[in-house]
Order: C-alpha cells, then sequence, then structure tokens
C-alpha cells in the first residue's frame, strides 16, 4: 500500500492530496478501488482529472504480463548452474546449484551441515572463481577446517587457497535485523554494480536461518515474513544462488521421524530441500557416512538418495574403505 | 525480553522540523528503499505504519516527525524515537555500501584464518582430550558437555576456569572466568585442590626450563590470585538466569580479560516446572543467540553443562542430551560423557572442524587428567654390550 505523495503522478497535486485524506483516501489502493464519480462529488474534484490520474496511477503500480517464449529466454541468458564440487550432490540437485532459485540443507546436529557449506564454498571460490558471501549466525564457521578443504582441493597450490579464501565474505550475523541489514547491503551493492566484472557475486551461503528465526516463532514479530520476503527477493532480482541451512527440530510425535523446524510457512520458501541424515543410529557409533535426500525439487523425483563422506579433506562420495586420514 | 528498540536516547534538545516540507535530506545508495518491515521497531508501531500505507524507510523520513504522529496517533516523541531508529538503520546502510568499516562483524575468510591460528585454547590438562578437540577449549565457541549424574561435568568446569588462568608463557591464555551456577554445585575447596595442583605443575615447568618470564610470571600466579579471578554468580530460576546471561556483556565490558564464562546446568532450571514448551524453545534459543554474540564480541569461550534424558524408542531405549532437537543446534561444539563399566569415556559428538572420537579420563585428587598407562614392567637394558666397557667378572679380585 503505497501512500499519496503530491509528485507521485503529474495532476496529483499537494491540495488533491490533502482534500482526499479529509475523504479517508489515503493510499493508492484505496484511490484505484473507489468509485470515481462518487469521489469527485464529495471532493468537488473534477471527474476527467482523477481519471486521469487513475490511468497514470495503473500503469505505475500494475505488474505487466510476460509471455512465456520471454520468459524462458531471460531465463536461459541471465541463469547459471554452479557445481557444488561434489558429484553426487550435484546429482541430487539437477548438476548443482540455480541462480535466482534458494536451496535449504536440513539436518539433526552433528549431521554435518556445516561441512556441506563449507566445502560449497570452498568449491564455488576455488573451481569457478566466483565470489560467495557466507552469513553466518551459529558461529560454527571454522576457517582453519576451509582452509583444509581448499587446500585438498587446489593440489598444493598455495596461493590459489589464499585467494580463494579472499574471495570468500564472511559476515557474522547473530539476529534477525542484522541478517536483514546484510540482505539489504547485498541487494544494493549489486544494483550498483550491475555490469561490472569485479568481484561476481553469485553465490549465498546462509548457516543457519532458524537460529536467527526460532527465537521469533510463536511471538508476534513479522520478522520471519520480513526475511522470507527478503531471501526470495534477493535470489530472483540479484540472480544469486542462495544455499541456505535450516535445521531440524521437533520429532513428529505421531511418527517419530524428524520434521524441519520453522514449519510449513517456509516450505514454501527455497525451491529445493536437501535432508542430510547420519548413517550411524545414535551418537554411540561415530562414522563420518551421511546420506542425503531430496526433500522437495522442482526438478528431480523427490526420495532420491545419495551417500556423502564429509570426515575426508572434501565432501565427496564415500570409497568402499573409509581413509583414516584426514582429521 | 530483549527489546528490538535501542534504549531511547535523551530527551531531543534541537529545535522540531517544520513538516513534511521540511529539508530533505539527500542520501546516496538504495540503503533509502528498505522496507519498514525490516526496520528494528516494535511490532505496535509497525502495524501501525503498515494499516497507514508506509512501506519504505524514505517515505517515513519524508513524512517527518509531527506528520508521522499526526499520521499513526503516536506521541511526539515516539515519532521522534521511531526516526531516530530509521536514520540509524539507514546510515549505517549506507556507510556499509560505500565500503565504510560498518559494525557488521564482516570479514575475508583469509583475515579470519589469521585470527583463528593466532587464537590459543584453553587446555583441559587432560592431552587426549585436548587432542580430540583440537588443542583445547577454542574461544569464540560455545562448547556443550552432556553427561549423566557423577560423570564429571563440574569437575572439567572448575578445572577449565583455573586452567584459563594459566599465563601465556606456560601455554595458556591469561584470562579471568565467570562461573554461573545454577545447581550449587561448585565447591571451593574442590577448586583450591585444583588450583594448587595447576600452580605446582607450572612451577615445576618453570624449574626445568629456568627462563626469567615464567619466574616473573609464577610471582603473579599464585593460588589467592586464581581464586580472586573466578567470577561466580549463583542463579536459582531461570528468569534469573535468563537475567545475568543478558547482563553479561556490560559486566564484560568492564572485567575485560575474561576468556571463560561457564554456565554449570543449563538444563535444571529450564527441565522443571515449564508448562509451556514452546516459550521454553524460545527463550532456550534467544539465550543461545546471546550466548555466540557474547563468545564472538570477547573472544570468550563459553562452557555449558547439560543432562542427559531417556528418549524411548519402539525396541530400546537411548540416552540422549536434555532440552530437545532444537537445543542441539546451539552449541558448536558437544562431548558427552559417559560410563563403561567403571571406565569414564568422553565422545566428541559435534564439532566443526575435529572427527568423531572416543577418549578416556579420569579424575583424580589434582583434578581432570588422562588415564595414566599401567606401568610397563622393567625391560632388560640395552642387551649390546659397550665395546669399552669389559666384563670385570673374571678380573675382579
Amino acid at each position: 500500500m503505497v501512500v499519496l505523495r503530491a509528485g507521485l503522478c503529474p495532476g496529483l497535486t499537494e491540495e488533491m492530496i490533502q482534500v482526499l485524506r479529509a475523504n479517508s483516501v489515503r493510499t493508492v489502493v484505496d484511490f484505484v478501488s473507489s468509485d470515481l464519480e462518487d469521489v469527485s462529488q464529495k471532493c468537488s474534484l473534477s471527474y476527467k482529472a482523477l481519471v486521469a490520474v487513475r490511468r497514470v496511477l495503473l500503469a505505475q503500480f500494475s505488474a505487466f504480463p510476460a509471455n512465456g517464449a520471454d520468459l524462458y529466454e531471460e531465463l536461459k541468458s541471465s541463469t547459471a548452474i554452479l557445481p557444488t564440487g561434489s558429484p553426487s550432490l550435484d546429482q541430487l540437485l539437477d548438476s548443482g546449484l540455480y541462480t535466482g532459485e534458494m536451496t535449504e540443507l536440513m539436518g539433526a546436529p552433528g549431521s554435518g551441515k556445516t561441512q556441506v557449506c563449507l566445502s560449497i564454498a570452498a568449491s564455488v571460490s576455488l573451481g569457478l572463481k566466483q565470489h560467495v558471501l557466507f552469513l553466518d549466525s551459529t558461529g560454527g564457521f571454522t576457517a582453519s577446517r576451509l582452509y583444509q578443504m581448499l587446500q585438498a582441493q587446489a593440489e598444493d597450490e598455495e596461493e590459489q587457497a589464499s585467494s580463494a579464501l579472499q574471495r570468500i565474505q564472511v559476515a557474522r550475523v547473530f539476529d534477525v535485523y542484522e541478517m536483514l541489514s546484510a540482505l539489504q547491503e547485498v541487494r544494493d551493492r549489486l544494483s550498483q554494480q550491475a555490469v561490472s566484472c569485479t568481484g561476481p557475486l553469485k553465490t549465498v551461503v546462509i548457516d543457519s536461518v532458524s537460529a536467527v528465526i526460532h527465537p521469533l516463532l510463536g511471538g508476534r514479530q513479522s520478522e520471519g515474513e520480513t526475511l522470507r520476503w527478503g531471501l526470495r527477493l534477493m535470489a530472483k532480482c540479484c540472480g544469486v544462488s542462495v544455499w541456505q541451512v535450516t535445521n531440524q527440530v521437533t520429532r513428529d510425535s505421531s511418527t517419530g521421524l524428524l520434521k524441519p523446524a520453522l514449519g510449513r510457512s517456509w516450505s514454501f520458501v527455497p525451491s529445493t530441500r536437501v535432508l542430510l541424515e547420519s548413517k550411524g543410529a545414535a551418537w554411540e557409533e561415530a562414522t563420518t557416512r551421511r546420506s542425503a535426500s531430496l526433500a522437495k525439487s522442482p526438478r528431480q523425483p523427490t526420495g532420491m538418495q545419495v551417500e556423502l563422506d564429509i570426515g575426508n579433506s572434501d565432501v565427496q562420495e564415500p570409497s568402499p574403505a573409509t581413509p583414516t586420514e584426514g582429521l | 525480553m530483549r527489546s528490538p528498540l535501542p534504549p531511547p536516547p535523551p530527551r531531543f534538545r534541537a529545535p522540531l522540523r517544520a513538516g513534511p516540507s521540511a529539508a530533505r535530506w539527500r542520501w546516496g545508495g538504495g540503503g533509502m528503499q528498505r522496507a519498514v518491515g525490516s526496520l528494528p521497531l516494535g511490532p505496535a508501531l509497525r502495524a501501525r505504519l503498515a494499516a497507514a500505507g508506509f512501506q519504505t524507510a524514505q517515505e517515513l523520513l519524508d513524512t517527518g516527525p509531527c506528520g508521522l504522529s499526526r499520521e499513526i496517533g503516536i506521541s511526539k516523541e515516539e515519532a521522534l524515537e521511531a526516526l531516530q531508529v530509521v536514520r540509524q538503520e539507514c546510515s549505517g546502510d549506507a556507510a556499509r555500501t560505500a565500503g565504510g568499516a560498518g559494525t557488521t562483524r564482516k570479514c575475508t575468510a583469509l583475515e579470519l584464518l589469521e585470527e583463528e591460528q593466532a587464537q590459543g585454547f584453553i587446555i583441559t590438562f587432560c592431552s587426549a582430550l585436548d587432542n580430540i578437540l583440537g588443542g583445547g577449549v577454542q574461544l569464540t565457541k560455545i562448547t556443550e558437555v552432556c553427561g549423566a549424574p557423577g560423570v564429571g561435568k563440574t569437575q572439567l568446569c572448575m578445572q577449565l576456569a583455573v586452567d584459563v588462568q594459566i599465563p601465556e608463557c606456560f601455554g595458556g591464555v591469561c584470562g579471568e572466568a565467570v562461573f554461573i551456577d545454577t545447581e550449587g554445585s561448585f565447591m571451593v575447596d574442590r577448586v583450591v585442590d585444583i588450583a594448587a595442583a595447576c600452580v605446582q605443575h607450572c612451577r615445576l615447568i618453570a624449574e626445568a626450563h629456568q627462563e626469567e618470564d615464567h619466574q616473573k610470571a609464577l610471582e603473579t600466579f599464585s593460588l589467592e590470585s586464581i581464586l580472586s579471578h573466578i567470577y561466580y554468580f549463583r542463579c536459582r530460576d531461570y528468569i534469573e538466569l535468563l537475567a545475568q546471561v543478558y547482563l553479561l556483556p556490560d559486566f564484560l565490558s568492564e572485567h575485560s580479560k575474561v576468556r571463560l564464562v561457564v554456565i554449570d546446568g543449563i538444563a535444571f532450571p529450564f527441565r522443571h516446572d515449564f508448562e509451556d514448551l514452546s516459550l521454553r524453545t524460545r527463550l532456550l534459543n534467544g539465550l543461545a543467540q546471546q550466548l555466540i554474540i557474547i563468545a564472538n564480541d570477547h573472544k570468550s569461550a563459553v562452557v555449558l553443562t547439560n543432562q542427559m534424558t531417556t528418549r524411548i524408542g519402539q525396541s530400546q531405549s537411548t540416552l540422549v542430551p536434555a532440552l530437545g532437537e532444537s537445543w542441539g543446534h546451539a552449541a558448536t561444539v558437544r562431548l558427552i560423557f559417559h560410563w563403561d563399566k567403571s571406565q569414564r569415556l568422553a565422545t566428541l559428538y559435534k564439532s566443526p572442524s575435529q572427527k568423531e572420537s572416543t577418549i578416556p579420563y579420569t579424575i583424580t585428587p589434582h583434578g581432570f587428567r588422562d588415564v595414566q598407562p599401567p606401568a610397563v614392567t622393567q625391560n632388560t637394558e640395552s642387551t649390546e654390550m659397550n665395546p669399552r666397557k669389559r666384563p670385570r667378572r673374571e678380573e675382579e679380585k
């Protein structure tokens, strides 16, 4: 709802606005949806002027239909697919992370979500030489582990690993307002440097979204909604792929299965959801094997499952004999 | 709970502005297009702004305080405060976009790596545990220790409160400790034993190495100084605990040498007498975020202890950490202490940089220690004869 202001369109003067406001027409929606004959009588304004203003307002504020072929062309030219560095994860995501979309990773504590995030940041930065923004809200970002992964991938090239580290920007945001300002900053920066090639930001990794939203759930605040909207907008308009982590919280009391936190309303936000689980039954069995299964995807059949090994210097497919190297 | 609005500024003494037509501030950058929903204002105020049709921060600033108070029916002082918050947020945004330092904690991964490599660890005096943790308890992270009653969680906390004070020349971080006790299990005489053993250990090292800075550090590292640098708080219920944690940043800015915050028994106040489980989850998550902010801003380690509870499954029941699944995400590093017949074991269950593993440990009168291997029977000395020594047996007379 946009408030009517002088100068919003030619023909909308300050006096007109005052008179309209006196008759409780304050926003564009009120104006456009009201009966103009009625309004012109009550406010003693010219009917023609009101109709002209309405036409301009509708042209300014309504959405334009686009045809499917144009959309497809635009999508083909603007979308990039970023491989995650792990072939089995790429297979799950239909060859990688798509820009303009959000992918979500969920899992129980200790299932390896931060490891997967670090590995994606490492491979995008090293392999594709793109900039990555890592929003850390849990304090789990460990630069030495990231360096270890980069060293393993870069095959002993010191400068490659350290220049890859420089391309990864880490912002520590521990509360929802800080996260919203960080996202706003990304949007502003990207809109300003629309065509420049220095520092192209293509991936935003958020670890984790639920850490900032959880303290608000059940309360009366609407920051969760703003965050949802902010993330989607950023992904779509800035051509950035967003990889976010949510946490699994509750056990469904009827089935005893783990289900994602943040509830059903959040499930509409990401386009792809991946569930990460440990292969061992409980914490007594220590293992580095994890299974990733697809819970929601626009392109692949759900229920697809692949195996990952987070113990090595990289997130990879498990080799038949688990090596004891690494950490 | 912590209100999203910063503390109200002192009474605004500058002359009030004339109204919407007053001089407009010109800002560069898109920070002005920030949606009203994303600004840290109270929910009631935000609801009124939405109902009145305000969408972006720019519109709010253009309207000015008089216009705003008239439009949405709040007092002029409230309107001024709200606009101050908005202006602060947007100027912060503009500074950040322009590449200024800003207040967000933002840096490249390379800088973080250098910071991490320069950071110390808090050792536990049990070398096996230090190894699986990657050097010891890490600063700027939350470590959670879970275990059944009597397995040694409070002992480890007391040991860490002493170990954080070890001077840097002996390999410590030379910091102070805050101990928040909710269960009443802190025993001062036990801390005296642990501290005495620690001082003795350092004295032995100093004697072996005979360096000047070791001698100087030993002068200040004594039993009295150790005990005087442990700040002890006793919280009897969850409200006192929450209040203490939210007031901790002020305490820590006065005592800037604190490097360890221990909360012994985070489960206890939240587990009994809590009917509303969703409120409990919300409070715990808010607490976790506050602790992460403390750990990060003051470069200190936060250590929490948690109880265990039984999860009854279909065919068997397992012991799992208490406070539910969502609490499992709060801690960065999770250690589970358990028994195996009569041996105490520690398992590293969750860590961002170390592998899962299990080690044995023991608790001695001196504190938390490694398990000593059984005395190796004296093997025969080198059987090879030293050629310069010849057997004298026959020649001795």
